[in-house]
């Protein structure tokens, strides 16, 4: 058994705190117990991917920290994208490509994109799918994935360029 | 189809790039997957797994562990001996028509990961830390953990009363081909090994449990393919009325064949529900997944082909053995590499045996192709060599034994009836993508310079859904070839659309809203799919085999047909109009004799449901249930073009380019078609190019069973592909649609191979193995430069 701890950790902009055990983990905290069921948890390993979220604006995999690590930190999960119901660009982007079939790995390509959105990069080909080799998909095939962010980041950072 | 009612509606939504109905949820991570079935009520379960290949079980203490805080319950193998049954076989193998086991080992454990003992806890954590105290004594049997090896004489002996690991032995001929293949001009003969791979959906497995006391009802929420086939089981298993057991699959996070059928945890978990009254959750975890869901594929081949001197293919004689793991799993081994073994060619002679052995590994089941691409990685890459050996064009060698459009329907040597197509032209479409002609002259170019240039191509035929006709009774498989469902209207005029066949990613929500929609004569968004719940479905067989939307397609034109044409009927009435004037178009009712007339359905449905002022005869409400049973089996076909650069330092490969020309019949909606091709791809180029379950035959250890150690395509290895289609309506399905969900993972590896083994010409290196390793090229060109030497 371990100890537990009282976090506060902000999260799609609301303020949570909570009294965590020490060794749970983030994307079980933020499942479980907050209630937001669109980070998925595929391997528990940091190889699929599928519970990534953006921790500080960064994308991570919260399945390789633990809650308490979030305390003090401000994470967004797939549930903070859409804002009163209108869908953000990059999920606009994915259906319209048909970047999706079971969905279960989508969260986690939707953040790593949505991240490199807000850093206004516009990658292409190459360049993109590597970003993207973290996060693992077994229905799609990566293309319509990639055509997806490819159109969601020219949308957003062609500007910047 | 000849059913009238399949062409009353517009058909206008068939063939439309619809996008998807599923995706707005799924995008905002509201897909509602089992994992996201919560109660604070629940408790949670860890399984215990053998960690031997092969084991008796001789005591297990679980007194600690009870004792700990935190846990429910622990059942243990002696649990489930006095409480259930063995899993009900689905598809028998042939003379071992009730060989099963238990959700938990009994005495012996039979593979590493077979359950053993379960606890259900506060959390998983606590769980797992009760598993931990749990204390079993193990004395480890010996082990096999090769097919071949595990036919041998002195191998261990998995399951001493059948008295052999060879469990089946059965031939498919179109009598000996073995005079023919002595006639021949050519014979090319190889052993060829198939990896064992998995399908890897990145949802695991999982099950959720409750149990109503009162009611007696036990409700199953599981990542399941086939809802009302698994109940059927779980009824068996628990020796529970069907009737009280619901069972709903939730939205599934892939499946890919591996979530077909009853495993044990939906037995354990229900049990614990039971015996808890809680509600019982059970997910896999992904080291679990490895171990405790099927595998696929890995066979064996020694195959001859036979051939005239013009290239005439004559005769095809295979010997194969599957690697059937511990036990008949759900679904067991395939049967189709046998049945689609000589592919879209005329042979004069076949015969294919198939040994199914058993091992000490995870049982093996539906995989994705299931069948069909082990057949045609071995065919097609033989094929090429005779090209070779007669100095012919692989290409010019397929076309001239094709089976030609003019001949369909045509019955192949192993029975298998092609019901339409166009072979050549399909391949024709993937050559001319390609440029056959220039690549060719590219390559001889790039040859005088030393570079490893090889073009490699293979042609498949996609056996698309079951006929009656290939699931005979006398096989004893325990499911039809049916599809159904319940199309119910409400007085807003919105259509609920009831079936078994749940979703896993195969767009079936959009599928069959465009043909409920076409048929019914509403917009899409009047309609809507409630998918893979046993509560309130008509008898559904599931979604396997490239089956599910041409076997609902013929359900939802049969029920959708009753329903429009009582719309009208009661339109007419209403509207004192003749009832061929009417017509319906996205939900409104209109008449060419009067142009005024623009009645939502909305109102005629108010009026049936009331049941007011119903023409006589007619009883009140818009709803009606179909059954639909395909009456014969449908094929799509495929041809995959390869070009690959070896680098002879190193024996990595380029995928310079790779071409899929596919025929699936009509298309319902190409986006989705495409997208099922584009997966199957990325699934057969994994097989082709990395995926590989290995066991250790000395520890009978399964050592690379995580995701960090098995490698899949990611976005970065995933080469570019390119599609064309050619349409062949299919004669015996609705709309002559054929299935697509197997389509794009058939062809790559043999494709891929003759591409290698093309670049490899000079050095006279052929493929006869996936996955296609640097390391294997590496050294056969070490050994061919030393030989040379």
């Amino acid at each position: 058994m371990s100890g537990t701890h009282r976090i506060k950790v902000t999260v799609n902009g609301k303020l949570y705190e909570a009294e965590v055990e020490s060794r749970r983990l983030l994307v079980d905290f933020l499942r479980h117990e907050l209630m937001l069921y669109g980070t998925h948890a595929g391997c528990e390993q940091g190889a699929c991917g599928a519970c990534t979220v953006q921790f500080d604006g960064r994308a991570i995999k919260s399945c390789l920290m633990l809650a308490i690590q979030a305390d003090g930190h401000e994470i967004t999960t797939v549930e903070g994208l859409a804002k009163d119901g209108v869908l953000h660009d990059v999920q606009e982007a994915f259906r319209n490509a048909h970047g999706l079939q079971c969905g279960f790995c989508t969260p986690g390509f939707l953040m790593v994109a949505a991240a490199l959105g807000e850093e206004k990069k516009v990658l292409k080909g190459d360049a993109l799918r590597k970003e993207l080799a973290g996060n693992l998909c077994r229905c799609t095939g990566y293309a319509n994935i990639v055509t997806a962010v490819e159109t969601y980041l020219e949308k957003v950072g062609g500007a910047a360029q | 189809m000849n059913d009238k009612t399949m062409k009353t509606g517009k058909d206008k939504l068939i063939g439309v790039n619809m996008l998807r109905k599923e995706d707005e949820r799924l995008l905002q991570g509201a897909g509602r997957f089992v994992d996201d079935c919560d109660d604070p009520r629940m408790v949670h379960l860890a399984i215990g797994r053998c960690p031997y290949p092969h084991a008796r079980i001789k005591s297990i203490d679980v007194e600690a562990a009870r004792a700990m805080p935190g846990v429910f319950a622990i059942l243990t193998g002696a649990d489930i001996r006095a409480r259930t049954e063995p899993i009900s076989v689905l598809r028998p193998l042939p003379g071992l028509l009730r060989h099963s086991y238990y959700a938990m080992a009994q005495d012996v454990a039979r593979f590493e990961g077979e359950p053993v003992v379960a606890v259900a806890a506060r959390d998983r954590y606590v769980a797992e830390d009760a598993l931990e105290q749990i204390i079993i004594d193990y004395e480890p049997l010996p082990h096999v953990v090769d097919a071949e090896r595990a036919a041998a004489a002195d191998a261990p002996i998995l399951h001493p009363e059948l008295g052999t690991n060879v469990v089946v032995d059965n031939t498919l001929d179109a009598g000996d081909p073995t005079p023919l293949l002595e006639a021949a001009d050519v014979v090319v003969e190889d052993r060829f090994q198939l990896g064992r791979v998995l399908g890897l959906p990145i949802e695991t497995r999982g099950v959720v449990a409750r149990y109503d006391r009162a009611a007696g009802m036990l409700d199953v929420v599981t990542s399941n393919q086939s809802p009302h086939l698994t109940r059927s089981q779980l009824a068996q298993s628990l020796r529970m009325p069907e009737s009280q057991i619901r069972l709903s699959a939730g939205t599934i996070g892939g499946s890919f064949g591996n979530k077909l059928g009853l495993y044990p945890e939906e037995i354990i978990a229900s049990l614990f529900a039971i015996d808890t009254g809680r509600p019982v959750k059970w997910i896999e975890d992904r080291m679990e997944h490895f171990r405790a869901t099927v595998h696929g594929r890995e066979s064996t081949h020694r195959i001859k082909i036979g051939a005239s001197k013009d290239g005439t293919l004559i005769a095809l004689d295979d010997d194969y053995f599957i690697d059937i793991g511990a036990y008949n799993g759900p679904w067991g081994p395939s049967v189709l590499a046998s049945v689609t073994m000589p592919g879209p060619y005329n042979f004069s002679g076949f015969r294919a045996r198939r040994r199914v052995v058993v091992t000490n590994k995870v049982p093996m089941g539906a995989y994705r192709g299931y069948g069909p691409p082990e057949s045609n990685f071995v065919r097609e890459v033989l094929i090429d060599r005779i090209a070779r050996k007669l100095g012919m064009d692989p290409a010019e060698l397929r076309k001239k034994n094709m089976v030609r459009k003019e001949q369909m329907p045509f019955t192949s040597k192993s029975g298998a009836i092609y019901d339409s197509g166009d072979y050549s032209r399909c391949l024709d479409l993937a050559l001319d993508k390609l440029g056959y002609k220039e690549q060719r002259q590219r390559q001889a170019e790039a040859r005088k310079q030393g570079r490893l240039v090889g073009i490699g191509m293979s042609c498949y035929v996609e056996h698309a859904g079951y006929s009656a006709a290939s699931i005979s009774r006398h096989t004893g498989r325990r499911f039809g070839t049916f599809e159904s469902v319940t199309i119910r209207l409400d007085m807003s005029g919105q259509a609920t659309v009831f079936t078994g066949i749940p979703n896993f990613g195969q767009s079936l929500e959009t599928a069959f809203t465009q043909l409920a929609a076409s048929g019914l004569g509403l917009s899409p968004s009047q309609v809507v799919v409630k998918p893979g719940d046993t509560l309130g479905t008509p008898q559904s067989v599931g979604a396997f085999g490239s089956r599910g939307t041409l076997a609902g397609a013929g359900a939802i034109s049969k029920a959708a047909g009753e329903i429009r044409a009582k719309i009208l009927r009661l339109a007419a009435h209403e509207l004192r109009v003749s009832l061929e004037s009417l017509d319906i178009n996205d939900g409104i009712i209109t008449s060419h004799e009067d142009k005024s007339i623009q009645l939502p359905v909305s109102e005629i449905a108010e009026m049936a449901i009331l049941g007011m002022d119903l023409p006589q005869g007619d009883e009140p409400g818009l709803e009606a249930t179909a059954y639909w049973t395909q009456p014969g089996p449908s094929f799509g076909f495929g041809a995959v073009v390869a070009m690959v650069e070896v680098d002879p330092k190193s024996g990595e490969f380029k995928l310079e380019r790779f071409i899929v020309a596919h025929d699936c019949g009509t298309m319902l909606n190409p986006m989705l078609v495409e997208g099922q091709v584009a997966g199957g791809i990325c699934q057969g180029l994994g097989a082709t190019l990395m995926e590989n379950i290995i066991y250790d035959p000395d520890s009978g250890q399964l050592v690379n069973g995580s995701m960090v150690d098995y490698m899949v395509m990611t976005a970065a290895d995933m080469p570019k592909f390119e599609l064309a289609h050619l349409e062949s309506p299919s004669p015996v399905t609705p709309f002559g649609i054929k299935g697509v969900g197997e389509s794009g993972v058939i062809g790559a590896a043999g494709a891929v191979a003759n591409a290698v083994s093309d670049a490899l010409s000079p050095y006279g290196i052929e493929i006869n193995r996936i996955p296609i390793l640097p390391e294997t090229i590496w050294r056969a060109l070490r050994a061919a430069e030393k030989k040379a030497a």
